[in-house]
């Protein structure tokens, strides 16, 4: 299935929300006033009556959700990811523990919201939703992977946590032919040497590194890992064992993130030298994403170096 | 489905009588659950017994039909002791595990959870259920069903956030299938309302930002009856600040903050009573 109708998360998002919602009238559209930002507002142009802006209140967006999936409905819930942290504990206490089916999918996670600084920046998310039990966590690669996914994901029952950024959407996934699964884990391109595998737009990055190591003569696969749990243990562990060598690659802290999840992969069950790559502190502003990947060194150069390190 | 009885029908004094048993029998139970697990929320618990009663004996429906029958939120989830000796008089939860609360091979939590039988929300974090009950009310009023959601709270819980957005945001959905109970037993876990944050200002709060608001005697079944018939039929949220005393019924420790006593006074008590 290829897909590749759009060049920005969230306008990918935005539009396959309103498509689906096409197929289910059962499913309901839950803001915490951030519509136009995130593009829920198109599903509000097609869906007045499936939308609901609570206001400034992301504690009240996720109980109300909770309450509308008690009775059958299928709430997605949209905010910033920064600000549905603020409603962690929420999502813990109702929507997991009741294991519920709620959706939460959040747009400005990373770097993307790169002018409003490190308030705005949420780089500890993943580690925040994997913990919680019964809920998954999805992070996908890019617009076309949004596109692909968000039907897959929808269908899905129970919490599931979906992490996107902005407009950034360098070319991942556009031109991969694959049927998205939750719990899978897909090969962008096949290597002996060396697994770099990741999640979100830097594996752009991660495929430029891996161009560029192939030029010195470092065999390099690249793994996208959009589903951080389930999490596909076998492809990790097959690449563990094939490379000898992982790199991880997130934007997001390395502590407690995507690298970590695919570290508990590795240690049980090939161990294998690791090398993280991602976020060790907060942001700040900048007028691009792009700025603040390369300011805080997530990039095909840093991807290269590390990868050497480990090969040595 | 089972018809409401209370919407303006007003109830006999056998039936007050019947209710008045069954409240006490549910505050023996659980004066005595604390012989078994000396960390439940005995005062807490007390404070709501009578409204339980009323809810569960009178007004709420059941049915297994989500969208046509009434939910009951107890927000103030440490008070679950109450609402499992009135699940226990309902026949939805065998005596023998009331004296297993909280013990670990028992099926009561220290708060409500969903897979206890009767229970509509897990609940024990503070300022969660009105919003939650929001969600239920606005997906029941989409589908024109005719459930109504009871949200019973705390005064102490008001302290939340939480509380400020959910209030704000039902008079936005003008959930009017929804009423809203707050226990004003004038304690919260470290001491009295008063000293913590005062409370006095909340109807008014409530009544400005566009709830029905009223009033009743919290440990009265009658009071108590006819003013939900009053709110449910309102046409608008409304909300109901029940005057209740912790520990109501059990001298040792009513209206203190002091949430239980040592086994040996609550049977004393029993024994006397």
């Amino acid at each position: 299935m290829l897909r590749g109708s759009f060049s920005s998360i969230r306008e990918a998002f935005g539009k396959t929300l309103v498509s689906l919602g096409e197929k289910d009238k059962d499913i309901m559209v839950i803001t915490a006033d951030v519509g136009d930002s995130s593009r829920a507002s198109y599903f509000r142009e097609r869906f007045p009556d499936r939308y609901f802006n609570v206001g400034i209140s992301e504690q009240d967006m996720v109980n109300f959700a909770a309450g509308l999936s008690a009775v059958g409905k299928k709430p997605v819930v949209v905010g910033f990811a920064m600000f549905l942290m603020r409603a962690w504990e929420q999502m813990r206490n109702s929507i997991g523990r009741m294991n519920l089916n709620v959706k939460v999918f959040v747009t400005h996670s990373g770097y993307s919201d790169s002018g409003d600084g490190s308030s705005h920046q949420a780089l500890e998310d993943i580690a925040l939703m994997r913990v919680i039990p019964n809920f998954k966590v999805v992070v996908p690669a890019d617009a076309a992977e949004v596109e692909r996914s968000m039907e897959v994901v929808m269908n899905d029952k129970g919490p599931l946590y979906y992490r996107m950024g902005r407009d950034y959407s360098p070319p991942i996934t556009s031109t991969l032919d694959y049927k998205f699964e939750i719990g899978k884990a897909y090969v962008i391109k096949e290597g002996d040497d060396l697994a770099i595998m990741g999640a979100g737009v830097v594996l752009w990055d991660a495929l430029k590194a891996a161009e560029e190591l192939e030029r010195m003569g470092i065999s390099t696969a690249v793994i996208n890992v959009p589903s951080i749990k389930p999490i596909d243990s076998s492809t990790i562990e097959y690449f563990a064992r094939k490379t000898g060598r992982v790199l991880t690659v997130e934007e997001h802290s390395v502590y407690g993130g995507v690298g970590s999840a695919i570290a508990e992969v590795v240690v049980k069950t090939y161990p294998v030298p690791i090398r993280f790559i991602g976020a060790t502190t907060f942001g700040r502003s900048a007028r691009s994403q792009r700025e603040l990947l390369d300011y805080y060194g997530i990039t095909a150069k840093n991807i290269v170096n590390a990868s050497l390190e480990l090969i040595k | 489905m089972e018809k409401g009885g209370s919407d303006g029908i007003p109830i006999s004094l056998e039936e007050i009588n019947k209710l008045k048993e069954i409240s006490n029998r549910a505050r023996r139970n659980v004066i005595k659950m604390q012989f078994y697990d000396q960390s439940i929320h005995v005062g807490s618990s007390l404070s709501s017994i009578e409204i339980l009663t009323a809810l569960m004996f009178k007004v709420i429906r059941y049915s297994s039909d989500p969208l046509n029958r009434d939910w009951l939120i107890l927000s103030k989830g440490h008070a679950a002791p109450a609402l499992y000796a009135l699940l226990h008089e309902k026949g939805l939860i065998p005596e023998e595990e009331l004296w297993k609360i909280q013990d670990i091979a028992g099926v009561l939590q220290g708060h409500p959870e969903t897979f206890i039988p009767g229970v509509d929300m897990s609940t024990g974090s503070l300022g969660q259920g009105l919003s939650f009950g929001i969600g239920v009310a606005t997906g029941i009023k989409m589908a024109k069903g005719t459930g109504r959601v009871f949200v019973i709270m705390g005064d102490g819980e008001q302290d939340e956030g939480e509380i400020w957005e959910a209030m704000t945001h039902a008079v936005v959905r003008n959930v009017d299938n929804l009423v809203a109970i707050i226990e004003m037993n004038g304690f919260q876990l470290d001491a009295s309302t008063k000293e913590v944050k005062p409370k006095d200002f909340l109807p008014e709060v409530w009544r400005a930002v566009g709830w029905k608001v009223f009033h009743c005697d919290g440990h009265d079944v009658a009071s108590i009856i006819s003013t939900v018939s009053e709110a449910v039929n309102a046409r608008k949220p409304s909300v109901i600040f029940a005057e209740t005393k912790r520990g109501k019924g059990f001298p040792p420790i009513e209206d203190t903050k002091r949430q239980r006593t040592v086994p040996d006074v609550a049977r004393q008590f029993l024994l006397n009573s």
